[in-house]
């Protein structure tokens, strides 16, 4: 084999190249330099913006790396995947932002260098996630984001918390990654291709035996269902959530999730949708029925996720049951398997970003401040941090979907997608698990504004770092809700999948 | 007609048989004569002491990871070294590019010490704390 096949795929991989080198550099500078702390965020930071500028750079490519003989390769290039890069950058950038801010970490400050190292396998995992094409790169890619978020996950050696959600998440992690193997290894028996594109076309010319292939679907759904938090699948997260230093937890609420949803729509769309009609519905192959599938699991996820949030009184423990609902009303999207359905994902992706984002932020710096996530604790905060008090407001408003936030118009598009293809009674159970969701999100509100404090709080001063990190988020969620048109033109150019 | 399957499963069902048949005839015809010193768990002739299940320092299982990770890094290492010369200079640097990332992660574990034998406890402080927290936590769970 000629090394061009290696070196024609370099400029399509900058992006990856730029992640691995930041791994390196970030360990080389841990070991010369001894004030890491102050030099690793800053180098982070700077590496993110240039990935950042790679990945735009390849935004309108539409091409593949690593060719082989038939000329289906391992890696898809294209503006679906730089997307959902440019959203996991994104959030890296502002979780890097916050790690600087959180007290939490700051016991752990002599190990940091493994924290910024650790990140970045996840980015680079994540990055593979979005963009393979072939079952053996995709199975490695989420193994590589899952042993760097397991140690993630227990980075505070000191806290018994941060340990069990360590090894829960290990357990859980291993069994699913495993079963997921056998459904790809059943794949493989079925086809003799690891390829989704070989798999797809051979999916189309023969009926093959469709119980095998039933059954490896589900247990591939098995991996990934674990990525994205899907019942029943969602175990570990609340103790995860609640356990894992409170940065990991907004990344693993954002920037995990969104690489697991691109995967499964990358599964569904390469592997088993023959063509796009010219209204936007996918001609999905009958061989096995992901719109049942699909529209089941999401029924189950949203509600799940919501009622259990009711009964929480921690407030990581509810955003991460919220999480799980939020899973769910993103498959409930794909269930529409159009393309309708597919911007509603994307516009979803980058709105909850900002608004999932913004609440772990104000939910580090109460942390910083009164060294607790309870929400007993929370009472009368609203009047001794207004800013903190209201920028928390806007951001469970529009968790919750309610106008003029910008988590309105994420809802609003999956909506318009449901009624447009006809689902409506997926659309009235998504309405009525919304109004579900607003009793626990105005809870904490009531909490920070209407309970009165045990003990009289004079009024607390932040550092102006937080007060700007939270107000820009709470505006950015604010003016996303009236001004939206970026976001959907931005999701409605990111349609086009390799080879579609 | 025998499958290839279907071979290698008369082969097992012979094997399982073979073995239990052997046993179950040899509890039949042997004596039953145990003695104090035959009932005792085998340690290669010594007598046995204590309970096996000692915790083990933690430095082994971080010594056995070292070596494993470094085993399979070298293995990786072998093909490369049968065909670089056939791809010039660029096939020589793309293992001058894997082996700074395994000298890397040599020098990065060889600096945080992970190569000592003793390594030094703690902080006594931060451990103060996290014993603190564990009993603080006990308390709540028993006064609920």
């Amino acid at each position: 084999m000629p090394l061009t096949y290696f070196f024609d795929s370099i400029p399509l991989l900058y992006p990856e190249i730029v992640i691995s080198a930041l791994i390196a550099i970030i360990v080389l500078a841990d070991l010369i330099t001894s004030k890491v702390e102050k030099v690793l965020p800053y180098i982070s930071l700077i590496g993110l913006a240039v990935a950042f500028y790679f990945v735009t750079d390849n935004y309108n490519a539409n091409a593949m790396a690593f060719l082989n003989d038939t000329g289906k390769g391992m890696v898809a290039v294209d503006s679906f995947g730089s997307f959902f890069k440019m959203i996991i950058l994104i959030s890296s950038f502002l979780v890097i932002l916050f790690t600087i801010l959180s007290k939490e970490l700051h016991d752990s400050m002599d190990r940091i260098g493994e924290y910024y190292t650790l990140i970045f396998g996840m980015i680079l995992g994540m990055f593979f996630m979005v963009s393979s094409t072939n079952l053996i790169l995709l199975y490695l890619s989420i193994e590589l984001v899952s042993l760097s978020s397991y140690v993630l996950a227990g980075f505070i050696k000191t806290s018994t918390r941060s340990a069990e959600a360590s090894l829960k998440y290990l357990i859980f992690g291993a069994a699913s990654t495993g079963i997921m193997l056998f459904g790809i290894s059943i794949v493989y028996g079925l086809t003799g291709s690891v390829n989704l594109y070989e798999i797809s076309y051979l999916f189309q010319v023969t009926a093959g035996n469709k119980f095998l292939l039933n059954l490896s679907m589900i247990l591939m759904f098995a991996g990934i269902g674990y990525k994205i938090s899907s019942v029943p699948f969602h175990f570990w997260t609340p103790d995860v959530y609640e356990g894992a230093p409170t940065t990991i937890t907004a990344y693993l609420s954002v920037a995990s999730k969104a690489a697991g949803f691109a995967l499964l729509i990358r599964l569904i769309k390469t592997g088993f949708s023959v063509e796009t009609s010219t209204l936007g519905a996918w001609v999905v192959l009958p061989s096995f029925y992901w719109q049942d599938f699909l529209v089941l699991l999401s029924i189950l996820t949203m509600t799940l996720g919501n009622f259990a949030a009711l009964w929480q009184s921690n407030i990581k423990r509810m955003l991460a049951y919220s999480s799980i609902a939020h899973a769910g009303y993103l498959l409930a999207a794909l269930a529409v398997l159009s393309d309708q359905g597919l911007i509603a994902i994307l516009i979803y992706f980058a709105i909850y970003m900002l608004m999932n984002l913004g609440a772990f932020l104000v939910v580090i710096i109460i942390r910083n401040k009164i060294n607790s996530e309870e929400l007993s604790d929370y009472d009368g905060l609203g009047y001794s941090m207004p800013l903190m008090g209201v920028s928390l407001g806007v951001f469970l408003i529009s968790l919750t979907g309610l106008p003029p936030t910008a988590g309105f118009i994420g809802k609003l598009y999956i909506f318009l997608a449901l009624l447009d293809a006809k689902m409506i009674v997926l659309s009235v159970i998504m309405v009525l698990n919304s109004v579900v969701s607003l009793y626990y999100y105005v809870r904490v509100l009531k909490h920070m504004f209407l309970n009165k404090p045990k003990e009289e709080v004079a009024h607390i001063k932040f550092p102006l770092a937080e007060n700007i990190y939270a107000s820009v988020l709470a505006v950015a969620v604010i003016f996303f809700g009236i001004y939206f048109a970026p976001v959907i033109n931005w999701a409605k150019n990111s349609l086009s999948l390799f080879g579609f | 007609m025998l499958t290839e399957f279907g071979k290698i499963f008369a082969f097992m069902l012979i094997a399982i048989i073979f073995v239990v048949v052997t046993v179950f005839v040899s509890k039949l015809i042997r004596p039953s004569r145990p003695t104090k010193e035959k009932l005792m768990i085998y340690e290669c002739g010594e007598n046995p002491e204590g309970t096996p299940w000692v915790k083990f320092n933690i430095r082994f299982y971080v010594v056995a990871l070292i070596f494993l990770i470094f085993d399979v890094e070298v293995v990786l290492l072998v093909p490369w070294t049968v065909v670089y010369q056939q791809y010039g200079l660029a096939g020589y640097f793309i293992g001058v590019i894997f082996l700074f990332f395994l000298g890397l992660g040599m020098a990065y574990e060889w600096k945080k010490g992970d190569l000592e034998w003793a390594r030094p406890y703690p902080q006594s402080s931060k451990m103060k704390n996290s014993v603190q927290e564990v009993d603080a936590s006990f308390q709540v769970t028993s006064e609920k």
